[in-house]
């Protein structure tokens, strides 16, 4: 019988934190899909998936260049990179977007789930015009995006460390490649399994479906990814 | 490689410049092409009695289908870089050959949807994907040169783990979420439906009856992409080139340190209080709603 290693269950279990991190992101970002793009719905006028693996892969090359930049750099300080690059690339998307809907579309910021702005407290329902569910990103939007796309790239960091420590001693040359493929892989996993929970569109936090959905989609999420965790522990048994 | 704080900051405004252009030329290679959530409206029109001369290709998502190009790009690149080929040329032929490979499938996905709704009498415009398609080759082959230019830079200059291929994937992907999440609602929201009431959104009721007028005569693609490239695509590029200016530029200034991290989270408050403005400045500008203060006015 095979001997259980402490430290390959942690690598495993956390591999399972880090893809239940992806999927609690991509609820907290506000993606109104198709509707949105035509200025008929709140949020990012894209889909789920694209838009939590694009902001996340992002946080994925930080987070890998602080990884290989500074060998004495702690887990905290590779989650925080990808943290702070996933959160820009979202803040610049959602900002020229705004813009976008300000100037180019010529619609007012109105929130369809809230009456009132949690943060600003400014009345969302008087603005949202007739025959649509809210228009543009309004401020709640902004923030709940920003805070999810922290989460995403935490997550994606922190899967990259996990797999740079088992990959490296083995394949010190090709590691980096392996962990950021396995990466991209335990992402695009973890933005699916929220997309059917959500629907299609979500406004963030304050939305009445991310309280109805979160806990389901975590758990799945967390199982998933324990699965994807296990494969990653054993691929590196035919990298020896 | 490590560089000196003047070099490094040189390299970074090129990767902003070459991120800004591809960000532009890739929104507008979408609209030429109607790709993305608005070409919904596009695919819809037909079934609505809407017949029009607008291309239709939506050969997928747009990140799969930017990486797609851009790995393509990138694939190629690096095997002629190990055929000691010169990085430039390299790079221009890798784009080239990524942006015919993109040519045949806009093309064929054109063909195909079109195809698809022969019940609704919908034609297939031989004139429109004869000069249309050019267009978009054209189009995708710079967003793909700069995509894998900032991935040689990445790689060969300022030595990131990862390979110019992955690179160029992980680019594309980030420029298609970009351009499809904000350059898109510029052509979905107000260039395809010109004739809705100005400052409010898009009424569900007016789902497929996309605008067939163009300035003079009927509208194509090429009408929308210049219509498009005086807002979409400039602010699609402004998007991609703060992501990839501000993602560098604090571990470039403060190194990777916690610090650098603080400067991060700074830029990104700025963003949100920005945001906030520009909500600020519409909400007074267009609403509220005019039934809105008549009912106000009634509970008063």
């Amino acid at each position: 019988m095979v001997a259980i290693d402490p430290t390959m269950l942690m690598n495993i279990f956390l591999i399972g934190i880090s893809g239940t991190l992806i999927c609690i992101a991509v609820h907290f970002i506000p993606v109104g899909g198709a509707p949105a793009a035509m200025a008929q719905a709140t949020g990012i006028g894209t889909g789920t998936v694209e838009l939590a693996a694009g902001s996340g892969l992002v946080g994925l090359i930080t987070s890998s260049y602080m990884y290989a930049y500074e060998p004495q750099a702690s887990m905290a300080l590779v989650m925080a990179a990808g943290a702070m690059g996933s959160a820009i690339m979202l803040a610049s998307t959602m900002l020229a977007g705004g813009l976008i809907y300000a100037y180019g579309v010529a619609v007012p910021f109105a929130s369809a789930q809230v009456k009132k702005d949690p943060i600003t407290g400014q009345r969302q329902d008087t603005y949202v015009s007739k025959g649509t569910q809210g228009q543009g990103i309004p401020t709640i939007c902004f923030v709940s995006g920003v805070v999810g796309a922290a989460f995403g790239g935490a997550g994606g960091g922190l899967i990259y460390f996990v797999l740079m420590g088992i990959y490296s001693p083995l394949i010190s040359a090709s590691a980096a490649a392996v962990a950021g493929v396995f990466t991209m892989g335990v992402f695009y996993v973890n933005s699916v399994i929220p997309s059917y929970g959500v629907g299609g569109t979500i406004e963030g936090i304050h939305d009445p479906k991310f309280r109805r959905v979160v806990p389901k989609d975590t758990i799945t999420s967390f199982v998933v990814s324990l699965i994807c965790g296990l494969v990653a522990v054993l691929i590196a048994g035919g990298m020896v | 490689m490590v560089l000196d704080l003047t070099m490094s900051m040189a390299i970074l405004a090129l990767m902003g410049a070459l991120a800004t252009i591809a960000g532009c030329l890739e929104d507008l290679e979408s609209d030429v092409g109607s790709q993305s959530n608005p070409n919904s409206q596009v695919q819809l029109a037909p079934q609505m009695n809407f017949l029009h001369r607008i291309y239709n290709k939506a050969i997928s998502g747009e990140p799969i289908s930017n990486g797609l190009s851009a790995v393509t790009g990138g694939i190629v690149t690096t095997v002629l870089l190990n055929a000691k080929f010169f990085p430039l040329l390299a790079i221009v032929v890798g784009a080239f050959i990524a942006a015919i490979i993109y040519g045949i499938f806009a093309t064929t996905s054109y063909a195909g949807r079109v195809a698809s709704q022969t019940r609704f009498k919908q034609p297939l415009y031989m004139d429109i994907m004869r000069y249309t398609t050019p267009s978009i080759i054209a189009h995708n082959f710079v967003v793909c040169f700069c995509l894998v230019a900032i991935a040689y830079i990445q790689y060969a200059v300022l030595g990131y783990p990862f390979t110019i291929p992955f690179l160029a994937l992980i680019w594309g992907i980030s420029v298609g979420a970009i351009g499809s999440s904000v350059g898109d609602v510029h052509y979905g929201g107000e260039r395809e439906f010109q004739n809705r009431e100005f400052g409010c959104g898009l009424n569900t009721a007016l789902s497929g009856r996309i605008v067939r007028r163009a300035e003079s005569g009927l509208r194509n693609s090429i009408d929308n992409v210049w219509f498009c490239a005086k807002f979409g695509g400039p602010a699609t590029g402004i998007g991609l080139g703060l992501t990839v200016f501000f993602s560098s530029w604090p571990t470039t200034i403060w190194g990777y340190t916690w610090t650098a991290i603080g400067v991060g989270v700074f830029i990104v408050a700025i963003m949100a209080v920005m945001n906030r403005l520009v909500e600020i400045q519409v909400k007074n500008a267009y609403g509220p709603y005019k039934e809105d203060k008549t009912e106000k006015e009634a509970g008063a």
